[in-house]
């Protein structure tokens, strides 16, 4: 009466360099590896988070060349010859911008989505530098927030849009490029 | 938006030099937060770990046949198949201990867990999970707590007393009956709710390992570690102190981590192996294996004599507890006494039960059993202003709870009543916000409740397709009242300890308290509380909180009870320290207090006399939506949440509470459908299960705080963070009557739901329609 189920046979793994956060990363995977389950797993970057694994929550969003993508829905092996950046890869000394605004606008509970949250955020700003209300809203409304943040996530997104400007005005606008990469 | 403070400083209490009191400083994790350092449960790994599987039932009600492992087993890298015979004493509960750690003989639920592999790789253990081959014979399954109680029904859990009734409970006063029979108009209706589900980020998940000393660790998350050590050692048979129970980051918990799930299995694994062990469960088992909100029928009969008092309520809850007993006699406790909510009411015949179906079990969710109770009671008190033409705000006013006032139970509520304050708070800023025609002392004669729309007349449905489909406006109101702390007798305490260290100032302190931040900020609250009372920098104060032989028992994150209690008794512990200090020559002096609240009684069993609780919330809302009639949607556009919260410990914290409290109601009010048929779970993902996200959430929430200090609480403090659950969903019914007038009584108000009400409205009209108690029943539909 039960259905008798067989073990997967092993697949071959392929290798595949990951670029991430500015380094390559050599690994040798099986094809059906998720680029999620390879940053936690295999880079050891936990930032990333893995929640739903279906491309409901956003809590592992990751900028794949500048834009934000769900790392779960993507393979690994398809990320070669792509530049990955995760939370772990923003800020430097100093935090990044939309960092600094999270703090300062307590833009979250548990913190379980912020690195996510974060994600979708930089890669707004790195296209739209003064982004509208609207363009923030639309951000981030791929990222879930179960503790219900969502206002001051907002605020932080509308703060760090500020800090950057800041930032760029005192540069004098040597520098076009978008800060923190 | 900033909040708005509408209280005062409890008198004869001076500012602190620093104030830290009252202030918002940035949360202490902030930057582990925010650079992705943070490590919550499913980032933890033990070196030479095993990793674990559990296999889960997948049916809601069979006798197990046989489980063999042998296929499991032959899987490269799978170690071991551990089932029931492996569990040194496997029952477990958080009220009662009437769960197995591992099915033995019979599942009674999907979600319940058959057995557990444990494997070298992640991948193994999956794998292995699905080669263990159990046979199962199915039997009948109880899925309608409306027929479980019927003869004959299979029963859940064969050899309980009473079958498939897990609780009942009965209070009475006055004599309801004769008091609906003699009074002016009578209303009855019934309002049903389906299971919520908690929906925290971080599934559940932990490792664990067992030390040199012979001591098992588990690091995890949850809502009470000393609870958590209790049930988990006595699983394995073990003394508490064999067991430690350590608390990662926490990613949301909202009353979903306070049952066991992993913990047992971890431990087991760890214990029996000798092995490190990991397991973190993926949103599937997660959604199957934690309990819910507790769906709920609420049958309510309300009558008001010819001036407007209310005479006397019979009502009637049944609640689907699922196939184990999780905390249901207590969230079915809490919810019938509040089936009449905020209200004097003389003549009251309450009646809740609890019942055991082969669903998933349900317990404890932000506001337990007040919601389901207070959708009920604050609709029937809508419905019967409307129906004496009365407005929602002068007939709340005049039948609220005053200090003094006699609970349905029949002895005085605790002091500090502010339900009349927050509804008062509430309908003033509501007006100025939503223009609504309340001037906080009653509507204002002849003003429409939305003067936007003044004039226009909904046509009738299906008469006019074109007018129907115009978007409307409309505002409503709604209060809630919540006890804080624990109930019914229930021992209610939480100890601290403080340590001051310094060369004759005290120039630092340690704090021990065993008090779980899930994100509610409670840690750094407590923080401020010991500086305060010190006169301290915040960074002088160091919290021991997450470990179980490192922190004395505080009790659960769980009945907005830890700035209370937990605060409380870190307040004491930093006086009797103090106090101690100028008597030692000592560079060290420590106090341990347990602060213990006024106590609480069970209730007599026949008349349900007695005193529930020693503190109370009370909150307002007021919720402007926008219906539209040609999709059913609703749109909430903004939102006043007035709480009383006796002292603001951190504003920010508790304008966080409010605006997070406010997402997961809208999620509740007109999102969340978790659906289960012939008990299956049918919303197994969150493709199936919708949550709110930023653009659901509206710009405008109001936090409107008013601080009447409470007898108990640190420099006054009470509990909050459950409230914004309470009034939403009346007040969003309410509004949408007041939008399009239908009365929506089956939660979640979805689209299709509003369009069949609109459909099923009879000559829909924006005029106030009077119902008479013979239409305005929803007995037959």
């Amino acid at each position: 009466m039960e259905t008798t189920i067989s073990p997967p046979r092993p697949v071959p793994l392929q290798p595949v360099v990951l670029h991430v956060n500015g380094s390559d990363h050599p690994l040798l995977l099986e094809p059906r590896r998720t680029l999620l389950d390879a940053l936690r797993d295999d880079l050891g970057l936990t930032g990333t988070k893995k929640v739903c694994d279906m491309g409901n929550c956003g809590a592992c969003t990751v900028l794949v060349d500048g834009r934000a993508m769900y790392s779960c829905l993507l393979l690994a092996v398809d990320c070669a010859e792509r530049r990955v950046t995760t939370i772990e890869g923003l800020g430097g000394p100093a935090l990044d911008p939309i960092q600094e605004a999270f703090v300062a606008a307590d833009a979250y509970q548990c913190g379980f989505c912020t690195p996510g949250q974060i994600m979708s955020l930089r890669a707004l700003l790195d296209a739209h530098p003064d982004p509208s209300d609207a363009q923030i809203a639309r951000a981030v409304t791929g990222n879930l927030c179960r503790c219900g943040a969502y206002r001051n996530i907002l605020r932080a997104g509308r703060l760090a849009a500020e800090i950057e400007a800041d930032r760029r005005a005192q540069q004098g606008g040597q520098d076009g490029n978008a800060p923190g990469r | 938006m900033g909040m708005l403070t509408l209280g005062h400083r409890r008198a004869g209490m001076p500012p602190a030099p620093r104030d830290v009191v009252g202030t918002s400083p940035p949360r202490p994790d902030a930057l582990a937060k925010v650079t992705g350092a943070a490590r919550y449960p499913g980032d933890l790994s033990r070196p030479g770990q095993l990793h674990l599987w559990a296999v889960l039932a997948g049916r809601p009600h069979a006798r197990i046949l046989g489980v063999d492992a042998r296929p499991a087993l032959a899987h490269p890298g799978v170690v071991a198949v551990l089932t029931a015979a492996d569990v040194p004493r496997n029952r477990f509960g958080l009220i009662e201990d009437d769960q197995p750690v591992l099915a033995e003989g019979v599942v009674r639920w999907v979600g319940e867990r058959v057995a557990l592999v444990a494997a070298e790789t992640r991948e193994a253990a999956a794998t292995g999970a699905r080669l263990v081959e159990v046979t199962y014979e199915d039997l009948p399954v109880v899925a309608d707590p409306a027929t479980a109680l019927a003869p004959g029904t299979p029963l859940v859990q064969p050899g309980r007393p009473d079958g498939n009734l897990l609780t009942e409970v009965r209070i009475r006063r006055g004599d309801a009956a004769g008091a609906l029979a003699g009074a002016a108009t009578v209303l009855e209706a019934t309002f049903t709710t389906t299971w919520q589900e908690h929906a925290f980020l971080q599934p559940e998940a932990g490792v664990a390992w067992v030390e040199d000393d012979g001591r098992v660790v588990v690091e995890t998350a949850g809502q009470w570690a000393h609870d958590d050590r209790r049930e988990v050692a006595s699983t394995l048979g073990l003394p508490d102190e064999q067991v430690v129970i350590r608390y990662a980051a926490i990613g949301g918990a909202f009353g979903g981590r306070e049952d066991l799930t992993v913990q047992p299995l971890l431990a087991l694994a760890a214990w029996t192996l000798r092995r490190p062990v990991a397991l973190v469960w993926d949103r599937t088992e997660s959604m199957l294996g934690h309990p819910k909100r507790h769906p709920m029928s609420i049958r309510a009969r309300w009558g008001v004599d010819g001036d407007g008092r209310i005479r006397g309520v019979e009502a009637d809850l049944t609640a689907d507890a699922g196939a184990y007993a999780s905390t249901s006699q207590e969230v079915v406790k809490a919810a019938t006494l509040l089936l009449t909510g905020a209200y004097r009411v003389p003549n009251v015949a309450l009646h809740g039960r609890a019942v055991l179906t082969n669903n998933v079990p349900t317990g404890a969710f932000r506001g337990f059993g007040a919601p389901q109770a207070q959708f009920a009671a604050e609709s029937m008190v809508a419905r019967l202003a409307e129906a004496i033409g009365d407005d929602p705000v002068a007939f709340r006013q005049r039948n609220l709870y005053r200090e003094g006032d006699l609970e349905p139970t029949g002895r005085p509520l605790p002091a500090g009543v502010g339900a009349l304050a927050t509804l008062e708070a509430c309908a003033a800023e509501a007006r100025r916000r939503f223009g609504i025609g309340w001037d906080g002392l009653g509507r204002v004669p002849g003003a429409s409740s939305a003067p936007r729309q003044a004039g226009e007349a909904v046509p009738s449905a299906g008469t006019d397709g074109i007018a129907r489909k115009r978007p409307r406006r409309g505002v409503g109101i709604a209060c809630g009242i919540k006890n804080l702390g624990y109930s019914f007798g229930f021992p209610e305490r939480a100890t601290a300890t403080v340590e001051l260290y310094g060369r004759g100032e005290v120039e630092r302190a340690t704090v021990r308290i065993g008090a779980a931040d899930v994100g509610q900020g409670v840690h750094l609250a407590l923080r401020q509380i010991a500086a305060d009372g010190l006169r301290l920098p915040l960074a002088a104060v160091a919290l021991v909180a997450d470990d179980s032989a490192e922190a004395p028992d505080a009790g659960s994150a769980s009945a907005s009870r830890l700035t209370l209690v937990a605060g409380r008794a870190v307040h004491d512990a930093v006086a009797a320290a103090r106090a101690k200090w100028p008597e030692t020559d000592d560079e060290r002096v420590e106090a341990t207090v347990t602060y213990r609240p006024p106590a609480t009684t069970p209730l007599d069993p026949i008349t349900g006399e007695g005193t529930p609780n020693y503190c109370y919330g009370y909150a307002a809302q007021a919720v402007e939506v926008e219906v539209d009639p040609a999709t059913g949607v609703v749109r909430v556009l903004g939102v006043v949440s007035a709480h009383d919260v006796g002292r603001a410990i951190n504003p920010r914290a508790i304008e966080g509470q409010v605006e997070g409290g406010v997402a997961q109601a809208l999620g509740y009010a007109l999102l969340e459908d978790f659906r289960m048929a012939d008990g299956f779970v049918l919303t197994r993902t969150w493709d199936d299960y919708l949550l709110p996200t930023a653009l659901d959430v509206p710009d405008e929430i109001v936090p409107l705080v008013l601080e009447t200090a409470d007898p108990n609480g640190p420099f006054g403090a009470r509990g909050m963070a459950e409230l914004p659950l309470v009034p939403f969903l009346p007040a969003v019914a309410a509004a949408i009557h007041d939008a399009v007038g239908v009365w929506l009584t089956d939660q979640p108000f979805t689209p299709e739901r509003v369009q069949f009400a609109l459909d099923d409205s009879p000559g829909t009209s924006a005029r106030v329609r009077t119902p008479s108690p013979a239409t305005s029943s929803d007995d037959g539909s």
